[in-house]
């Protein structure tokens, strides 16, 4: 039929593509609205409490009615009896609670907390950070990384909550470079604080629904994504992996690693014989010439022909990466701010959880890597 | 369609065909008319596409309102605004959801005046079969004048057999629903943990010596567990209450704070049955160490729990529990090492900084003498209210109880005693007050007798001059007696009822 002079008239829309046309946009809307309530998100609401005052461990809803009388607190009940601590967190759920002390904010860090396996709606992390212009700089740092992952990231990427918490330590740490910090007469005042920042920040976080208790400095800048799977599927109170550090090294002119992390060692006679002869306040410390121990150092006991998950008792352990059972924790171990044992800080708590019934157990095999100043 | 076609030739116009052409080909010849509007006739088959087009679209908004709605009545609290940011924002419940928390500690170090600038109190109450002074406990709790809503409370229940935690959150639940504002408390976390303990809760079993140590190291854990599972940031004072206290002040939070010292205890007395003596130092756990308890602890081995009030362990110590002086001053302060748990005030700094309840010996103590033994290591200021009382329960031990029965037994076998007394005495007096008023009454007869014969002598000569007088008390005399003789059943009555 030849084509009619006039107006050109639109061809009819068949109405199939109008029906196709409507499925698509309901399921487009679907789509949209449906992924909102995947098991992703419902984890997360399940986990979420009602009020601000909640165990700081889980996120809260925020109150979205401004107006108006507030509804008091509920009641909440918390089961301990059911908080599971296994050696295959994943599958059972565990809730998992990172804490790091924290002065200087390593890129790295963040890169590498980001890398970890563990399913991150249930990790919490935990910052304490001092109130001074370092620890100033790398809260804003820490916090610009917290809301790039938590408030624009991937969902899969965002863990379940945050807490950061500042406090003065009491005797000011004069600086936080290396040579500085490692001095031995600095050591005790240094420790102590870090011991009661420790503390601090483990005592306001556990809550009631943590299994496990990661502690991982702030310049650990490398590990196994796999890290806390592997740590925890030893079911060990107490588990340390080993402290090496990158390094270039001059002599053979290329990069290479070398054990940084003394603190975890077995005793000797000759340190307890130290101990028995010192004043009540003195301590006893790892990696200084002038007080030889003669303890065995985990750092030293590395094999790389060995099985990567060979495992040795510990006597002292070393915070810089340290998996624990919150039972530990909530026995009562902490760090002590106080010479225990002649012990304090990481080492002391080894030392009180022993006290307690609960043993180290260090990794020599698997390694962890610091950050090189 | 063919008819239809404008062909210009068709019209016999001479006008040359424009765009509008088809405004001739109706049929009609154009004439000379002047056409602004045509007639022209066109089948209305089909409505025009531009119509077509808004109905569907006016169709489609309609079901996409309608679906909009369902969603929203499915999914409550569902991300409308996803629909709107396409979904590139977060989804709807990070809307909703805050997931980072900041906070200073070095505003929570608790000062003396806390209630005027916020201060929160975690009060934390470790629980085990406690339903029957649950009742008195939440009567205290109603009391507080401390400001309610600044207060957290967390209880931890463990191998409880009663109703314990039933009747805890019932009447939690009560309290939060009070319509009295500010009777609604802050937080609220009941916690629930079973260490399987084996050591029987009651009297006996609980203050036996040779249960003592294990008993205090898993009460120890008992509250380290309810205190790391309750404590937050945002505390600033810790308060230990035992849920057993009979009597308190309901400023004791004010009372304790306002000394604003790390850790501070009062002093705890308890109410005793009049036979025991009225009253009774209770806690012996707040103490100040001895030279010779230091001596003693060197003795003894690693996991040995020196533990006071047992004459196991003479460690003459100066207890804040016998330095009590009803009259004293209340705010007097004393120094001291071991506290009792029955009531401690500390400041939440020293649980943060890592003192603990030890479940271990630790210094050769446990559970709170220990927590104040390691307060101290940490320089904390521990310090006793011996003038400050408060009142624990009386409950009584098993001698009490036995002795109790004794004098219950002793009292009845009294009692019956008595009234076999009394019914001795009401029966010898009802024979015997029966032959007095006979005896009386055959007195008086026979007086009567006696005078009216003597009335008879008398009147037909003169009496002496005297004799009147000594007549007129001799006729009194009957008068009164008949008196009594009336008075005396009378008075016997009650006093045989009174028997």
């Amino acid at each position: 039929m030849a084509r009619p002079l006039g107006p050109v008239r639109l061809k009819r829309t068949n109405p199939l593509t109008l029906v196709l046309g409507g499925a698509l946009c309901i399921f487009i809307l679907w789509f949209i609205l449906g992924q909102s309530t995947s098991d992703f998100s419902a984890t997360r609401k399940a986990a979420a409490a009602s009020h601000p005052l909640s165990p700081p461990t889980s996120p809260f809803r925020k109150s979205t009615s401004t107006g108006g009388k507030s509804k008091p607190p509920p009641v909440v009940h918390y089961n301990l009896n059911n908080v599971t601590i296994t050696h295959n967190p994943v599958e059972n759920r565990e809730n998992v609670l990172i804490l790091t002390p924290m002065v200087r904010f390593y890129q790295e860090y963040w890169d590498n907390l980001m890398k970890l396996t563990y399913p991150h709606e249930l990790i919490t992390l935990g910052f304490i950070l001092p109130k001074n212009k370092e620890g100033n700089a790398a809260t804003t740092d820490l916090q610009k990384q917290i809301a790039k992952t938590q408030k624009s990231g991937p969902e899969r990427d965002r863990f379940k909550s945050i807490i950061i918490l500042r406090q003065d330590f009491e005797p000011p740490i004069p600086s936080q470079d290396e040579v500085e910090r490692h001095k031995m007469q600095n050591q005790k005042a240094r420790r102590a604080a870090m011991a009661k920042a420790r503390n601090s920040l483990l005592f306001t976080t556990l809550g009631p629904s943590t299994s496990w208790v990661l502690w991982l400095d702030a310049d650990i800048i490398e590990t196994p994504p796999t890290l806390i799977q592997d740590l925890a599927r030893h079911d060990k109170p107490l588990v340390a992996p080993n402290c090496f550090q990158r390094y270039y090294n001059e002599d053979t002119k290329s990069m290479d690693e070398r054990p940084y992390d003394f603190n975890n060692w077995q005793d000797s006679p000759t340190a307890q014989d130290l101990a028995s002869k010192m004043g009540p306040d003195d301590i006893l410390l790892e990696g200084y010439k002038d007080m030889a121990t003669y303890r065995a150092l985990m750092a030293y006991m590395h094999k790389p022909e060995d099985d990567l998950h060979q495992e040795v008792p510990l006597d002292g352990v070393g915070g810089t990466a340290l998996l624990v059972k919150a039972d530990v924790h909530r026995d009562g171990a902490m760090f002590p701010a106080f010479p225990f044992y002649h012990l304090i800080e990481t080492e002391g708590f080894a030392k009180m959880a022993k006290r307690l019934g609960w043993q180290a157990t260090g990794l020599p095999n698997y390694k962890v890597y610091h950050y090189n100043e | 369609m063919s008819p239809m076609l404008p062909y210009a030739s068709s019209s016999g116009s001479k006008a040359i065909p424009r765009h509008n052409v088809s405004g001739y080909s109706n049929g009609y010849p154009r004439g000379n008319t002047f056409e602004i509007s045509p007639h022209r006739f066109q089948p209305r088959g089909t409505t025009p596409s531009y119509r077509r087009r808004r109905r569907l679209l006016v169709r489609f908004t309609i079901a996409l309102a309608v679906c909009g709605l369902i969603a929203v009545f499915v999914w409550p609290r569902a991300s409308f605004l996803s629909l709107f940011s396409l979904g590139l924002l977060s989804s709807g419940e990070d809307f909703q959801l805050e997931t980072v928390r900041y906070y200073d500690l070095s505003n929570v170090q608790g000062t003396a005046r806390g209630w005027e600038r916020e201060e929160r109190i975690l009060l934390c109450v470790p629980l085990r079969d406690a339903e029957p002074h649950l009742p008195m406990f939440f009567s205290h709790l109603r009391n507080f004048t401390y400001p309610h809503h600044l207060i957290d409370l967390a209880f931890l229940v463990s191998d409880s057999k009663d109703r314990t935690l039933e009747v805890l959150s019932n009447s939690l639940e009560a309290i939060q629903a009070d319509p009295d504002d500010m009777q609604h408390y802050g937080e609220i976390s009941i916690i629930e943990k079973d260490f399987g303990q084996k050591v029987n809760q009651d009297v006996e079993s609980r203050h036996g010596f040779a249960a003592q140590a294990s008993r205090r190291k898993l009460m120890a854990q008992a509250r380290n567990w309810l205190l790391s599972a309750a404590l937050r940031p945002y505390h600033s004072w810790v308060y230990w209450r035992d849920v057993d206290v009979e009597t308190a002040p309901f400023t004791i939070l004010e009372d304790l704070m306002r000394h604003n010292k790390d850790v501070i205890v009062p002093n705890v007395w308890r109410p005793l049955p009049d036979w025991l003596g009225g009253e009774q130092p209770y806690d012996l756990n707040s103490w100040q160490e001895s030279e010779t308890a230091l001596a003693l602890a060197d003795t003894l081995d690693e996991d040995a729990v020196i533990v006071e009030g047992y004459a196991e362990y003479a460690t003459w110590r100066p207890h804040l529990a016998y330095l009590r002086d009803p009259y004293g001053d209340p705010d007097m302060e004393m120094e001291i090492d071991g506290v009792g748990g029955v009531s401690i005030l500390a400041k939440a700094k020293v649980f943060r900084h890592g003192v603990h309840f030890p479940a271990f010996s630790f210094e050769k103590h446990a559970e709170t003498e220990g927590f104040g033994k390691m307060a101290r290591r940490m320089d904390f200021s521990v310090v006793g209210l011996p003038h400050y009382t408060i009142w624990h329960l009386y409950e009584p031990s098993v001698d009490d109880i036995k002795h109790m029965e004794q004098m219950e037994q002793e009292r009845l076998a009294r009692e019956q005693e008595e009234k076999e007394k009394a019914e001795k005495a009401k029966k010898m007096k009802e024979s015997f007050s029966d032959a007095t008023s006979q005896w009386e009454k055959d007195k008086t007869d026979m007086q009567n007798i006696a005078l009216q014969e003597k009335k008879k002598k008398d009147s037909p000569d003169g009496t002496p001059k005297d004799q009147p007088g000594k007549q007129a008390p001799a006729a009194g005399k009957p008068a009164e007696k008949k008196e009594e003789v009336h008075a005396a059943p009378k008075a016997a009555a009650p006093a045989a009822k009174k028997e």
